[in-house]
């Protein structure tokens, strides 16, 4: 085994069977479809055009490339779609650094060539984002190889190995024949994605919102800078974008489609399911920076007879965010507020316990308290979550924290 | 694609048009406004001190040319949403962006000197010290970036480019021949003109201030940056070509006044732009005098605050660093490594009393010079490929104008390079 870089492979000699120089190395291709790391094929630049010669030929690999066929044995390249091209694609390119993550840019990329059997194997170990890879390729050819080799080996290495890389590719088509899913990324927590998405240019936002599952692309889009989250659902088509949309927390939705184009909103709202769009309209209607405007409309409301138990039944098949398990709500006739019993109470109490005998006074607000007064009650309380009533003083919904912090945060 | 698209543009209310162009209105104006730094004013003055109304021509031109490659620059950044230095690093290699960036570093650090430079003598007119001055200066740059947000920073440097308007004042008050100044615009000169060596090598000087490396840089990453979009991009232009042509108004009437006062006084020797200032006050009155003085401050700080950050993202994004003022330091120290020494540096050599500061600032000069075709050549490349830019591409008509104004961009500043050398 050995390890050989791109930017040392890139313009090297190649010699066939005979030992003849026939031309140099121009492109390593990756078809994912057979191998996930594995080089498929080199493109060769020769007298007689760029051909392609199979990994399967190649009996060595470094400063020269030799194989074990005759140049008359390489075919002819065809661009091919399917194929990853390490130069093209990945050399100078961002990409998705899911342990870091962050988005950084190749330096250069590391293989590796073991012997197998009377060939060898070349494989994509690690693509270098530190100051090795920038200085091997900025001596490149100035100064002789062994000098660069004894220098570069000082540097110490900033290496992200393969497994923990995500490809950026806008071409839809190209996604999927390349097998790029941004698996590593979809399972990073959707406040990170948030923040890689953000730093990413326009078009490589789309394409991860166009891939990712529609769970998590919802959640990470609730963590995004409100533009960039209309510039990002804008260039989704409707039906997608609903799909997301739909998933996301009722409040953030409504708050999203409000700062869409009204053409836009409609056509989102369109494709989702007729509750979902009742949901999320009805949160629509309230002016933006009052209580109203806050509010999740996905809380924990119980009758003032029931039990602990009960309680218990309601959490577990509760389908909210968790900010909003918070305080489980007390209700009277009418939907009328009667009290609130906070989560801890219920989680310490016997399950025979009647709710009512846990209930704390509650706060709660009229639907039109703007944003500043709503922020006060959380601060003089220590409120997680404060309920909003109607003029009838029934209870219509909540605020949780989290959006009291978010707001505080963008007002800024 | 347009905003037409969506709603036929005959039906779209003026109104419509005019929220269309203020929620894009920023880059192209500030960038071009910038562009009448230190250096600028000073060249313009020296124009209409020593040849009158004689080099308003060179205006019109340089207005076609400025806007032909800013609308390049700001079309590349709407469309692909990446700053200028991330697609040649994207496609033409490692090693190149690496010379590019180089030299962008050492040619917008001798710009950066010429700035902290003009804020010390514009003060120095109002009897403050520059050992007062440019400390303060320095710290007011790394504050206002710092701590500022995209949008409170573009706001501070709108009214900033706004400011500029005292030059046109001073320009009026200075009552020149509007009849001959407008004639001198709109003619080209006498043959005879170009033969004279020092005509020649005035419009050299004219020509080679206009389009600046770093120009291109810092128009892109603010169109980036502010996130417009290639729908939003037609009336991105229109904040392109109003931006240019408001900084070629301040520039004329900078000569006009220069013209009607200095060179009818006979003053014609001017060593900077505060210098202008001065030479203006017996001839010009008070008012003419401490407007081109407040102009200089205004336009010296404004173009040290924009200069040092527009590099430092430039190099960071170009090689790969992290950057971006919503990191902290230790998460992207490159970046602020370099935005500070740029900072303390280029203000620091101010202070020592026998630093050779002409000499380092032709030497910046030349080497914008150098760097200038290979950025102008870049862009028409980028703005070329079809991949990268789809039907946003350079369509025929414009690529004869554009190769036509960087072959004399290219020429012109090569010329002024000799003439320097």
């Amino acid at each position: 085994m050995s390890a050989v870089a791109l930017s040392e492979l890139l313009g090297a000699v190649v010699r066939d069977a005979s030992g003849a120089v026939r031309g140099r190395v121009r492109e390593l291709a990756i078809a994912p479809s057979d191998h996930p790391t594995r080089i498929a094929y080199l493109v060769v630049k020769t007298d007689s055009g760029d051909r392609m010669l199979s990994a399967d030929a190649l009996k060595a690999c470094g400063a020269t490339v030799r194989a074990e066929n005759d140049v008359d044995a390489w075919p002819k390249h065809t661009p091919s779609d399917g194929v990853l091209l390490l130069k093209r694609d990945l050399l100078d390119q961002q990409i998705i650094d899911v342990h870091g993550r962050k988005v950084v840019r190749v330096n250069d990329v590391e293989l590796d060539s073991a012997p197998v059997n009377s060939h060898v194997v070349l494989s994509v170990t690690a693509v270098d984002v530190g100051a090795r890879g920038a200085i091997r390729r900025l001596v490149k050819g100035v100064v002789p190889s062994f000098t660069s080799r004894a220098l570069l080996d000082r540097i110490p290495p900033r290496v992200i190995p393969w497994q923990f890389v995500d490809l950026l590719e806008t071409d839809p088509a190209r996604r999927v024949k390349l097998k790029i899913a941004y698996e590593g990324l979809s399972r990073m927590h959707p406040a990170d994605i948030a923040d890689i998405v953000e730093e990413l240019p326009p078009a490589e936002r789309e394409a991860v919102f166009e891939t990712i599952d529609e769970e998590v692309a919802a959640e990470a889009l609730e963590e995004i800078d409100p533009d960039i989250q209309v510039k990002i659902v804008e260039s989704l088509d409707s039906e997608r974008a609903a799909h997301i949309v739909t998933e996301m927390d009722p409040d953030a939705a409504a708050d999203l489609l409000g700062e869409l184009p009204e053409d836009q909103s409609g056509a989102i709202l369109e494709e989702m399911t007729p509750e979902d769009r009742q949901e999320v309209s009805q949160l629509l209607e309230f002016g933006e920076r009052t209580a109203a405007g806050r509010m999740t409309i996905e809380y924990i409301a119980i009758p003032t007879s029931a039990l602990v138990s009960d309680a218990i039944d309601v959490l577990r098949a509760f389908e909210g965010t968790r900010e909003a398990l918070a305080t489980v709500y007390l209700t009277g006739e009418g939907q009328r507020l009667m009290g609130a019993v906070p989560l801890v109470s219920i989680a310490i109490s016997s399950p025979t316990t009647q709710l009512s005998a846990l209930a704390e006074d509650v706060v709660s607000c009229p639907s039109d308290t703007p944003d500043d007064e709503v922020a006060n009650l959380f601060d003089k309380y220590n409120l997680l979550t404060l309920a909003v009533v109607d003029e009838h003083g029934r209870l219509a919904g909540i605020i949780t924290a989290d959006d009291v912090i978010a707001m505080l945060r963008h007002r800024r | 694609m347009t905003a037409a698209t969506t709603t036929p543009s005959s039906k779209r209310s003026l109104r419509a048009r005019l929220l269309a162009f203020l929620a894009v209105v920023g880059p192209g104006f500030i960038t071009a406004n910038v562009d009448n730094d230190a250096g600028g004013i000073w060249i313009y003055s020296v124009a209409g001190a020593q040849f009158g109304y004689a080099m308003l021509w060179t205006m019109i031109p340089t207005t076609v040319a400025l806007v032909v490659v800013q609308e390049m620059a700001a079309r590349m950044g709407a469309v692909t949403g990446k700053g200028l230095s991330d697609l040649i690093r994207e496609e033409f290699g490692f090693r190149i962006t690496f010379f590019l960036m180089l030299a962008l570093v050492a040619t917008n650090f001798g710009n950066i000197m010429a700035e902290f430079a003009g804020v010390a003598s514009s003060l120095q007119l109002f009897g403050v010290s520059k050992y007062v001055v440019v400390p303060l200066a320095a710290a007011f740059v790394w504050v206002l970036v710092v701590q500022g947000t995209y949008h409170s920073v573009e706001k501070i440097f709108l009214m900033a480019s706004g400011f500029y308007v005292c030059y046109i004042v001073a320009g009026i008050l200075a009552h020149p021949d509007w009849r001959i100044a407008t004639e001198a615009t709109l003619t080209t000169p006498a043959q005879v003109g170009f033969r004279n060596y020092g005509h020649l090598y005035m419009v050299i000087g004219l020509v080679g201030t206009t389009i600046a490396p770093w120009m291109q840089f810092y128009l892109q990453a603010s169109v980036v940056e502010k996130g417009i979009t290639p729908r939003q991009y037609r009336a991105s232009r229109w904040d392109v070509i109003i931006g240019c042509l408001f900084a070629a108004m301040v520039a004329w009437f900078i000569i006009v006044a220069c013209a009607a006062t200095l060179n009818r006084g006979g003053v014609t020797g001017i060593r900077d732009a505060a210098d202008a200032a001065q030479a203006l006050r017996p001839l010009a009155g008070q008012y003419a005098y401490l407007l081109f003085a407040a102009g200089l401050f205004n336009a010296s700080l404004f173009a040290a605050s924009i200069l040092p950050i527009s590099t430092s993202y430039a190099v960071c994004e170009g090689l790969g660093f992290e950057s971006g003022l919503d990191k902290k330091f230790h998460e992207a120290p490159a970046f602020y490594w370099l935005y500070t020494a740029l900072i303390v540096t280029g203000a620091g050599v101010l202070l020592i009393p026998s630093f050779p500061l002409t000499h380092v600032m032709v030497l910046s000069q030349v080497v914008n010079g150098v760097l200038l075709p290979f950025v102008l050549f870049f862009m028409l490349n980028l703005t070329n490929d079809h991949e990268l830019m789809g039907e946003h591409v350079n369509s025929r008509p414009f690529n004869v104008v554009a190769w036509i104004t960087v072959v004399a961009m290219l020429g012109l500043t090569i010329a002024m390079l000799l003439t320097q050398l």
